[in-house]
């Protein structure tokens, strides 16, 4: 059934065709144009027939008569019948009479009942209408003289039946030919448009590198292709500029969303830091009477009590205690630039990777690629040389077990608006950038999202902190610089710290201001 | 002998303080705010007040404006715990309490120390600001 259907729908789309409808269009013409054709032909066969037929019969009857007007004949009867027999058997005609005075002379190969000639090769049949009857006077002096004659007409009318069927078949074999010359026709005007519609396809799943070719020869299909080519190339346009809209979106959200990203990084970082700065002041206040008790409490044991020795293990303790607070307030906390001077970076750097020499194992390199003279820095270098200890003691934990090296390097490098626009701490310009790297092991995005955070750590409880890397950041923060991370599982981390350059101009400022 | 006040809101600070100057031979008085700490300065006087920053009432940089007002020979140790604190209600996020020390400072304290030190350090910076 559905079969049928589509075999229907299918035959309904051949019919939709061009070329079915130039052969409908042609056969409707033809149904009217055609026997109009034929029935017209017809006429102008049929009357120059029957004209022709006429003026045979009258000039041969004329001749006949002439003869007998100069002849001898009209004065033999018997002449006269062989004349008129003659007549009959030289011609077409199958009556033939002489009215002389009276007188009615007729062939004797005429039958006297109907009045029409019995001869064999004469007999038609019934003759009837088509018998052509005419009276032609034969002019003698002598005597007053009408030749008759009668004509049959059926021979003409069997031709122009003839006539007739040729013109069916000449009109059919024009129908024929015309019919293949629209097929033909058809062909030649619909393969330019497969053509432009296979293209077109193309163009519509997306393909435009397919150019439109306007080889037809047809004047409107070309222009047609050429059409259709400047559409194309246009999509083409529209379709770039589209896409770049898009990429540039794509762009921007995604520089949006590290920005967000930042802020809310940077927004738990502060948060952080003040939950940690409101603990260690509690903490402190603690600490302070518990140290200053601890102190007296050892004066007054005797050297000799056993409590004094539990009383100095707790000295030690506090001690380290106020080291652990002290870290964290240096976290998040600006507690004023009053050790900042302006000096060369380098010679910081190197001094703080010698400390670093003596921490680390030999066994674990450290390459150092430090350029001096870049500027100056308004730092405190004590932090400075904390940082490089505590960046490089971070990558040196990550390469353990596994093995590697640590790259530091100084440069000078200088920041665009693309750059500061991701890192809104900075402003464009000149920077000295410390960049520490390593071949460990990486971080995973998690992990870095937390690294500066107090107490975070991925080392085993016991080793390390947690508080190298927010030291780091107070640091950081303290020196209007900004530190920026990159890591990649399994192939190591770096930072880079920015720290800006002052040059002798806002140096100068500085000083005319007092700051 | 040097007498000495001290002015802090924890108990604890103030009584162990007293304690470790006392033994070291000086005259101590204890407050628990800025206000009892002045008006044990105007009945008594003293060479050293030591002044905690954070406190409730009085603070210690209103302490330290006040005292340096009316006692410009009294010398002034403000000792914070460091850190920062609560925001109140006026301010917008947390005060850093090296903030306060800094304004302590402007308005004329001579010495800071942040909490917590050892006794040594305290009574370095008492003989150094009696010594003058």
């Amino acid at each position: 059934m559905d079969k049928h259907q589509g075999n229907q729908e299918s035959m309904a789309r051949k019919l939709d065709t061009l070329s079915a409808r130039m052969i409908a269009v042609l056969l409707l013409v033809h149904a009217v144009l055609l026997p109009a054709l034929f029935y017209g032909m017809l006429v102008v066969v049929e009357n120059s027939q029957k004209d022709a037929f006429i003026d045979t019969t009258r000039i041969y009857a004329r001749i006949f008569a002439d003869f007998l007007e100069s002849s001898d004949t009209l004065n033999s009867e018997a002449e006269i019948i062989r004349q008129l027999d003659s007549s009959i058997l030289g011609g077409t005609g199958i009556y033939a009479a002489l009215q002389l005075n009276d007188k009615l002379l007729t062939s004797s190969l005429m039958d006297p009942q109907d009045g029409t000639a019995f001869n064999e090769d004469f007999d038609f049949g019934e003759h009837g209408d088509d018998v052509y009857y005419l009276s032609i006077p034969v002019v003698r002096d002598d005597s007053t003289v009408v030749l008759r004659m009668g004509f049959d007409e059926s021979p003409t009318l069997l031709q122009i039946k003839d006539i007739k069927w040729t013109v069916v078949i000449i009109l059919l074999a024009y129908l024929v030919i015309s019919l293949i010359l629209v097929l033909l026709l058809g062909t030649l005007l619909v393969r330019p448009l497969r053509r432009l519609q296979r293209v077109s396809r193309k163009i519509a799943s997306g393909d435009y590198s397919r150019k439109l070719d306007d080889k037809s020869n047809l004047y409107e299909i070309g222009e047609l292709a050429h059409d259709l080519d400047s559409m194309r190339s246009n999509l083409v346009g529209v379709n770039a500029q589209l896409q770049e809209e898009i990429h540039e979106r794509e762009v921007a959200q995604a520089k949006q969303k590290s920005l967000e990203a930042r802020l809310r990084h940077s927004q738990r970082l502060e948060a952080i830091g003040t939950l940690a700065g409101g603990i260690a002041h509690e903490f402190n206040n603690v600490l302070a009477p518990i140290m200053l008790y601890t102190d007296l409490a050892l004066e007054d044991v005797p050297e000799k009590n056993a409590a004094r020795q539990k009383l100095e293990r707790v000295m030690s303790l506090l001690q380290r205690a106020k080291g652990l607070s002290q870290q964290i307030l240096l976290f998040g906390s600006k507690t004023g630039e009053a050790g900042q001077v302006a000096v060369d970076i380098a010679p910081v750097v190197e001094e703080g990777l010698s400390l670093v020499r003596a921490l680390v194992p030999a066994t674990v390199e450290i390459r150092a690629n430090i350029k001096h003279d870049l500027g100056l820095v308004l730092c405190d270098a004590a932090q400075i040389q904390q940082l490089v200890i505590n960046l490089c003691s971070n990558a040196f934990r990550s390469l353990s077990r596994i093995g590697g090296h640590i790259q530091v390097d100084v440069d000078g490098v200088e920041l665009n608006d693309d750059f500061t626009d991701k890192h809104p701490r900075l402003l464009a310009g000149n920077y000295a950038e410390l960049s520490v790297s390593d071949t460990g092991k990486g971080m995973d995005d998690a992990t870095m999202e937390r690294i500066f955070e107090p107490f975070f750590t991925t080392q085993e409880v016991g080793k390390g902190t947690g508080l190298g890397l927010s030291v780091v950041h107070g640091i950081v923060l303290e020196h209007d610089a900004d530190i920026i991370v990159s890591s990649k599982l399994g192939k190591g981390s770096t930072f880079r710290v920015y720290f800006p350059l002052i040059d002798d101009q806002s140096a100068n400022n500085e000083q005319i201001l007092g700051i | 002998m040097a007498r000495i006040i001290i002015i802090d809101d924890e108990k604890d600070v103030r009584e162990v303080l007293k304690e470790v100057l006392e033994r070291a031979g000086f005259d101590v008085e204890i407050a628990a705010n800025g206000d009892d700490g002045l008006e044990l300065l105007r009945s008594k006087g003293a060479d050293v007040v030591i002044t905690d920053i954070i406190m409730p009432g009085k603070n210690g940089v209103e302490t330290v404006h006040d005292i340096r007002k009316h006692f410009p020979k009294t010398r002034v140790i403000v000792i914070s715990g460091g850190g920062n604190v609560a925001p109140m209600e006026y301010e917008p996020s947390a005060i850093k309490t090296s903030a306060y020390l800094a304004s302590a400072t402007v308005e004329g304290a001579d010495v800071t120390l942040t909490k917590p030190f050892d006794r040594q350090e305290i009574l370095d910076a008492v003989n150094q600001l009696i010594a003058g």
